[in-house]
């Protein structure tokens, strides 16, 4: 029984951080709860709360989807075209891989205090707008904005995905190529009929562990917008808002229900990819 | 995620590119619009930081009457040593940071290597069971349990001490597990039959033969948690309140909430806490790298396929 020996950290963590919180977890959600008296059970009221009468949490809901729905294709795609423009025979290679990848290595916060910067009213980009003339928005203070905003500074991460794709790319076989032009295909012909299909897989890989990490934005939205969740809940997301009820309100019985909603749309969105991967997905191991 | 993406990088040092060849295909000739758009997005993608490095050299003057450049135009190195002093708490900041990563560190390497290893070759009934078990929890988000764990730490008096972030890596990640597991399974199992046939136990051969073994993969899981542990945010968000107890990704963002609504952030301090933050992860990077490349092979191909 040396096994359970060697595997009781996991085991017993597994137990005390993960397997009895979740039932705590699911308990709370039927309850409410401020932390101070006993919690009071009240079914899956603050289910139905959420859902039907809850016009923040819909707002929050849809604001995630959009961040998500947009950030990570965004930063995939142009991952995508750099990784391709780097697989060329480019001098100073090395140095341009680098200044992309940097951005990735630098912590959220430090990034969210740049962008915290570079976004103000009157800082460097509105600046910058002003000097070809356009008179830019206040961005982050702006409800209409502050969404964009917040892409844009994921989209500062795409080096991540381009050191990943390009890695992949060099590992596409080189005859395939040649027999491409050998048949008189073009570099962007063979572009969409070599180099997507072979990296589908990975990019597979990366929309579906992209969105799940982006449907759990916390900290940009929590350092960037004041109040959190930004001017009229125009940037409120899922995360931000469950930290503010259980952390500010102490609504925690309603705080838990949201964490099983945003686990059920996670698996939802996860289930749906791999539902629809046989349509796009090309595995080399399915051919032959 | 990251975990995949800087396994992976280090695979396009390693790979010939494939535009090497005796000839150049024309699917990897460059263009001067290649030049460009590189140039280009490049440029754009290094201004912020450019920019962090010019705000970090400014005076207050400059910083508060916004007429900072892209470019420095001066060199105020004393921000970097005032920080230190008695105005901002920068030095506590960075020993907290220092001290919280360090030990998720030891106790994600000390757990995931006997777990990781305990899966790959021990053999008991169960297992695989359990094993299905550690992937499964690898989907649940992390949000889910937060609240709970709030509620425990706070019965155990641990709220305003390291403690809730440094403890529970000492119970393994179920990634970090997968990983080491992955990596004990390629390794030949003739060394560790023949040192059991020798009368040796299996603490032993753990301690004595697969860790000597094991430190490359268990130097990756080290930088992982370094660079997770040294950026959280909502962990110390949580869990400290304290100002002395705040590690850097708390405290600069402390620091520009502090200040008051009408008067701009330091953005001088502010920036000089930045680069704080983020130079650590860069040395780590550059050295650490070539282990990242571990990753690859076990990570890697067994997340796509």
């Amino acid at each position: 029984m040396w096994f359970y020996v060697f595997v009781s950290p996991w085991l017993v963590g597994f137990l005390v951080f993960l397997l009895g919180p979740m039932i705590a977890s699911l308990y709370l959600s039927l309850t409410e709860w401020d932390t101070f008296t006993a919690p009071t059970w009240v079914g899956l009221q603050n289910y139905v709360t959420l859902l039907r009468d809850d016009p923040v949490f819909w707002k929050a809901l849809w604001n995630t989807f959009y961040y998500a729905a947009i950030s990570v294709p965004l930063g995939l795609a142009l991952g995508l075209w750099l990784a391709n423009l780097l697989n060329k025979q480019v001098r100073g290679q090395r140095a341009f891989r680098t200044l992309i990848y940097l951005p990735t290595l630098v912590p959220l916060v430090a990034t969210a205090m740049i962008f915290k910067m570079v976004l103000a009213p009157s800082g460097p980009l509105n600046q910058l707008l002003g000097f070809v003339g356009i008179s830019g928005p206040a961005w982050l203070l702006d409800s209409d904005w502050v969404k964009p905003a917040l892409i844009v500074l994921s989209v500062w991460g795409a080096g991540g995905a381009t050191v990943l794709l390009l890695a992949a790319m060099r590992g596409i076989p080189r005859e395939l190529y040649e027999a491409a032009e050998v048949d008189g295909a073009g570099p962007i012909r063979q572009f969409w009929s070599i180099t997507v299909p072979q990296l589908t897989p990975i990019i597979f890989f990366n929309l579906v562990m992209g969105l799940i990490g982006a449907f759990q934005i916390f900290s940009q939205v929590y350092i960037l917008t004041k109040p959190v969740g930004g001017p009229n809940n125009s940037s409120q997301m899922m995360v931000p808002l469950l930290f503010n009820e259980a952390f500010s309100f102490y609504h925690m019985g309603y705080a838990s229900a949201i964490s099983w909603l945003l686990f059920a749309v996670i698996l939802v969105f996860t289930l749906l990819a791999f539902r629809t991967t046989r349509k796009w997905v090309f595995y080399e191991t399915e051919v032959g | 995620m990251s975990v995949l993406i800087q396994a992976q990088t280090t695979a396009a040092e390693v790979a010939p590119s494939p535009g090497r060849g005796t000839r150049v295909l024309r699917a990897f000739k460059a263009t001067p619009f290649t030049y460009a758009t590189l140039t280009v997005v490049s440029a754009l993608l290094s201004v912020p930081l450019v920019f962090v490095v010019s705000i970090a050299l400014s005076s207050d003057q400059t910083v508060n009457a916004n007429t900072f450049t892209v470019l420095p135009h001066e060199f105020h190195w004393e921000n970097f040593v005032r920080v230190f002093g008695t105005e901002l708490p920068m030095g506590r900041f960075l020993l907290n940071s220092v001290l919280i990563s360090l030990g998720a560190v030891v106790g994600q390497v000390l757990s995931s290597g006997l777990v990781g290893y305990a899966f790959a070759r021990l053999r008991a009934p169960g297992k695989n069971v359990l094993f299905m078990v550690v992937i499964a929890t690898m989907m649940i988000p992390a949000q889910i349990t937060m609240i709970p764990q709030f509620l425990l730490f706070k019965e155990l008096g641990w709220v305003n001490t390291f403690l809730p972030l440094i403890v529970p890596n000492f119970f393994s990640n179920a990634f970090n597990v997968f990983l080491v597991r992955q990596f004990v399974s390629r390794l030949s199992s003739d060394i560790d039959e023949a040192a059991m046939v020798d009368g040796l136990g299996f603490f032993a051969i753990y301690w004595r033969i697969m860790l000597p073994m094991l430190w490359p993969i268990l130097i990756a899981i080290g930088i992982f948690t370094l660079t997770h542990a040294w950026g959280d945010f909502m962990g110390p968000l949580i869990y400290l309140n304290d100002e002395s107890k705040m590690p850097l990704s708390l405290g600069v963002q402390y620091i520009t909430s502090t200040s008051q609504a009408l008067q701009a952030p330091p953005w001088n301090s502010v920036m000089v806490g930045s680069i704080l933050l983020t130079v650590p992860m860069i040395a780590v990077y550059y050295f650490g790298q070539r282990y990242l490349y571990e990753m690859d092979i076990s990570g890697g191909s067994a997340g796509v396929k």
